[in-house]
This record gives structure tokens, sequence and C-alpha cells, in this order.
């Protein structure tokens, strides 16, 4: 059984190494401008989750066109999976350099599995270690992200005290991962297009960016919940607009056949 | 961050013992996927990942509720079992209430021509076009079974991850304020991402649908666990190492 995809590799969009720019630098400098500006900024973290969303979506759309074996979700969770193992990795031990320390770590414990994957199991997926890579360093984004947006910086203490301790960090987890599997998951098919895949992840995103906002009321104050719900609802819009314009392009016309033939006009 | 390592030595081994556990037990749970759900294949009607985790989280909440009165390593490895092995018997015998009832088949393997178990027959019953469907008697065992070792494995990292944290100088104890509890979160999300990791990689394994450990697919158990444990290993040193900074906040 080949669940979802072609068995080939993805064709047509973007190249692959400018999405991967636009996640790791709008990643990394989302949460850096998160952490350092003032607790109501906290949304640009939110936007360097969202930038990392649309990489793994991307990363997902990609290995996950040559057939998993097993479905889509699969490869979304073990993103979310390696991404808070090496999160919470990299922000106990590095201090402010903690997101770039928790994004090598990733790397490190994609590539095993991507090598694992292909060597021991034997997936025989070309690009399996690389998207493997991306997408945990892509999940580590998304988890990194989304928690400035609730405590407002990447302080290991801040973060384990106001995310992780109140269970806030299941819900990112569950909405990141939401994030990655989900695009290509619903455009999956023969017509799938990059761009309208990565018009889901944006609209994902923008999702988790409300939600997180949602929760980010109890430490940062309604000013700032308010603020961070307000950017994601217009992020959402504007998603959502720009997927409904992709499904209008790509939509098959319905054509009016007219009704099936009478007996007397068939004589 | 070496001596973190070095002191918690035992803790590690139960971890990767905890992931080698659960990337096997995903190899028992009959998991049709997709065709599943039409009811044209053997087992439960969704993907590997999804089954496992039910099943293993399941047995971790149940693991920590046992770990609240009790630190008795075999007692908290029971409950987690038991948790594990209750979910996953409640999505089989519902899933199979839907094909027998609902669907109107009768549970059968296509893989096997008697099941083992019941000694029925099962190619007599089997659709023309289909890979069997529902959950025959063999596939419920050893979904069971498979529920069982997840529920170890999830239980196994679960306790090893508090026990680091115990002795890094924190503390476990019921905690009554709101913002709930550092160690207890800590763990518990480690637990869940290193069981994710785990449930994953044997899927890709499998490769689609499983019927139990009749099926031919089992006999590639061994890749898997070997690639769980090269993984776990990886794992199990950024958690220890992340649990025992925290002692330090």
């Amino acid at each position: 059984m080949s669940a979802g995809g072609s068995g080939g590799g993805a064709k047509g969009g973007y190249p692959p190494q400018t999405i991967m720019a636009i996640g790791a630098i709008g990643g990394l400098a989302g949460i850096y401008l998160g952490h350092f500006m003032p607790p109501a900024f906290s949304f640009f973290g939110g936007l360097g989750a969202i930038c990392a969303i649309v990489w793994g979506a991307d990363a997902v759309r990609r290995v996950a066109s040559y057939g998993l074996g097993t479905g889509v979700p699969s490869i979304g969770m073990i993103s979310l999976g390696m991404g808070i193992v090496a999160a919470l990795f990299g922000l106990s031990v590095g201090g402010i350099a903690g997101p770039i320390v928790s994004f090598i770590a990733a790397a490190i414990i994609g590539a095993v599995i991507g090598v694992l994957a292909n060597k021991v199991i034997g997936m025989g997926i070309p690009i399996m270690e690389q998207a493997m890579v991306e997408i945990a360093g892509a999940g580590t984004l998304a988890i990194i992200g989304l928690s400035v947006v609730i405590a407002g910086s990447f302080n290991y203490g801040d973060v384990v005290q106001y995310v992780v301790a109140n269970g806030y960090i299941a819900l990112i987890f569950i909405i990141g991962g939401m994030g990655i599997l989900h695009p290509f998951n619903a455009n999956l098919g023969p017509d799938e297009k990059q761009d309208r895949t990565l018009s889901v992840a944006v609209e994902k995103a923008a999702i988790a960016l409300i939600i997180a906002g949602f929760a980010s009321s109890l430490h940062e104050g309604l000013m700032s919940a308010g603020l961070n719900i307000a950017v994601g609802l217009a992020i959402w819009a504007f998603g959502f607009m720009k997927y409904y314009g992709f499904i209008k392009r790509d939509a098959h016309a319905v054509v009016g056949t007219g009704l099936l033939p009478s007996a007397e006009e068939l004589q | 961050m070496i001596d973190a390592l070095t002191a918690n030595i035992l803790s590690m081994v139960y971890i990767i013992i905890g992931g080698v556990l659960i990337s096997w037990s995903v190899h028992f749970v009959p998991v049709g996927g997709a065709p599943a759900a039409m009811a044209q294949a053997t087992g439960i009607g969704t993907g590997t990942v999804q089954l496992a985790a039910g099943a293993g989280l399941t047995g971790l909440v149940s693991a920590g509720f046992m770990m609240n009165v009790t630190d008795n390593l075999p007692l908290i490895l029971a409950s987690g079992a038991v948790g594990a092995m209750i979910m996953i018997a409640v999505t089989m015998i519902v899933g199979t209430w839907v094909y027998v009832y609902g669907v109107g088949c009768v549970p059968s393997s296509a893989k096997v021509k008697v099941d083992p178990i019941t000694k029925y027959r099962q190619d007599l019953y089997v659709s023309q076009g289909t890979e069997g469907h529902g959950l025959p008697t063999v596939s419920f065992v050893s979904g069971v079974i498979g529920g069982c070792l997840g529920g170890i494995g999830g239980a196994l990292v679960y306790y090893a991850l508090i026990e680091v944290g115990l002795a890094a100088g924190l503390t476990a104890g019921g905690s009554s304020t709101v913002t709930g509890h550092e160690l207890v979160g800590i763990a518990a999300m480690f637990a869940i991402g290193i069981f994710f990791v785990n449930a994953v990689i044997p899927s890709y394994n499998i490769g689609g649908t499983i019927e139990g450990f009749h099926d031919p697919k089992w006999k590639k158990w061994p890749k898997a666990v070997i690639s769980s444990f090269v993984a776990t290993i990886l794992c199990a040193v950024v958690a220890v190492i992340a649990i025992s900074q925290l002692g330090g906040i």
C-alpha cells in the first residue's frame, strides 16, 4: 500500500533552498525578536513559528510525495517528537544561543533517524536524510516560536514555568504538528500544487498563533494576548483567502451536460 | 553535563529499554490503515502511529497515576501495561462491533488459512478483492500483547525521567498550584517525544498494514528495534541533560 503520494519526487514551485532559507532564518529571527522585544511584541515568535511551519510543510510535501507506506501524519508526529526533545535540550544548555543549539541538536537527531530509515529499515527514499533534518529543525523552531508567544522569552526557566508546567506544551505539540502534517495531507494527489499546499500551512500556523495567543493571556496579560490574537487573525484571513483563490484556480470546471435523453428523443 | 550522564546511567538504560519495547510493541498492533477503514484489510482502520500513541499515552497516564502513590517500579510498570491494554482492547472491540454489525462482514484474516488460536478457517470468509476484514481472535490477542509491551515501555521511560529529576533535587509530589508542576510536565513531554519517535520508526518498517504476530511482516521487527535502539540513545542523552539542568533553576 502506498498511502499518500504518487511515488515520485514533488514537482514545481519555489525551489527547496528558498523555503529552507525562509524557514530557518525567518524562524530564528522571529524567535530572537520575540525574546528581546517587550512582552507585547511576543507575536514575533509566532511569525517565526509560521516561517518554520511553512518550511516543515514543504519538507513533508517533498518527502511524502515518494509515498511513505504509512500515512502522512506519521511524519508530522516524528517531526514534533524530535522537535520537542531537541527544543527543551537546547534551551536548557544553550542560554542565549538556546534556539541555535536546539536547531543543531534537532539536525543531528534528524540526520541519524534519516540514515536509519534508509540504511537499516530500507525505505529507499533518496531525500530521506535531508528531509528528516529539515523536518526536525522545522518542528523545533515551531515549538520554540510558539513557546515564545506564550512565555514572552525562551529562557529555560520561563519556558518550563509558563509553557511546560501548566501543560500548554501539549497544545503547542499538537497544533504545531497539525501545521506541519496537515497541509500536504489535505492537498495530496496528482494535482497537488506547492503554492496551494503552503497557503494551507500559513493558515494553519496562523491558527496556532491565535491559540497560543489565547494561552498567553495567563502570563502576559490581556493586552499582549489580544495583540497576538489580532496578528494571528489577520494572517489567518490572508492565508485563507489565498487558499480559496488557489482552490478556485485549480478546481476543474463543472460543465452541464443536460438531462439524459428521454425514450422519445432516442428514437 | 558529562557528570549528569554518568550519574544517571541506570535511568538511561531504562529509557533505552523502554524505547526498544515501544518499537517492538508496534509490530503486534493490528493496523489496517485506510484500507481497513473501508473494511478491505484486516485490522483497525487507522495508522500505526495513532494507535500506538493512543495506547501508549494511556499507559503513560496510568503509570503516572500509580507514581502518585508509590515508587515501586513493578507496580508502576503493571499499571502502565494494564492502562495501555485496556485502551487498545476497547478500541479493537468497538471496531469489531462496527465491522460486524455496521459494515456486516465476518472478522477474517487473509494472511493465514487457519486462525492460530481458535483454529477456525479464515480463507473461506475473506470477501473477494479484499485482504481480510475486521479483527479475528489472533489479531485481537496480538493487539493486547502490543498494548502491554507499549505500556511497559512508556511507563519505563516516564519513570526513568522522573528519577533523573529527583536525582537533580526536584520534587515530584502533589502540587496544588494552578501553574502545575515542572518536573512532571517536562518528564511527560520528553516521554511523549520519545514515544512518538519510537512509534514512527517501526511504522515505516511495517509500511502500511500488519495483522499481528502471525503476519509475515512481523518477522521484520529486528530492523526497527535496532533503529529505535540507536535513536533512543540520542534522545536519552538529550533528555537526561535537559532534566538535570532543571535542578539549577
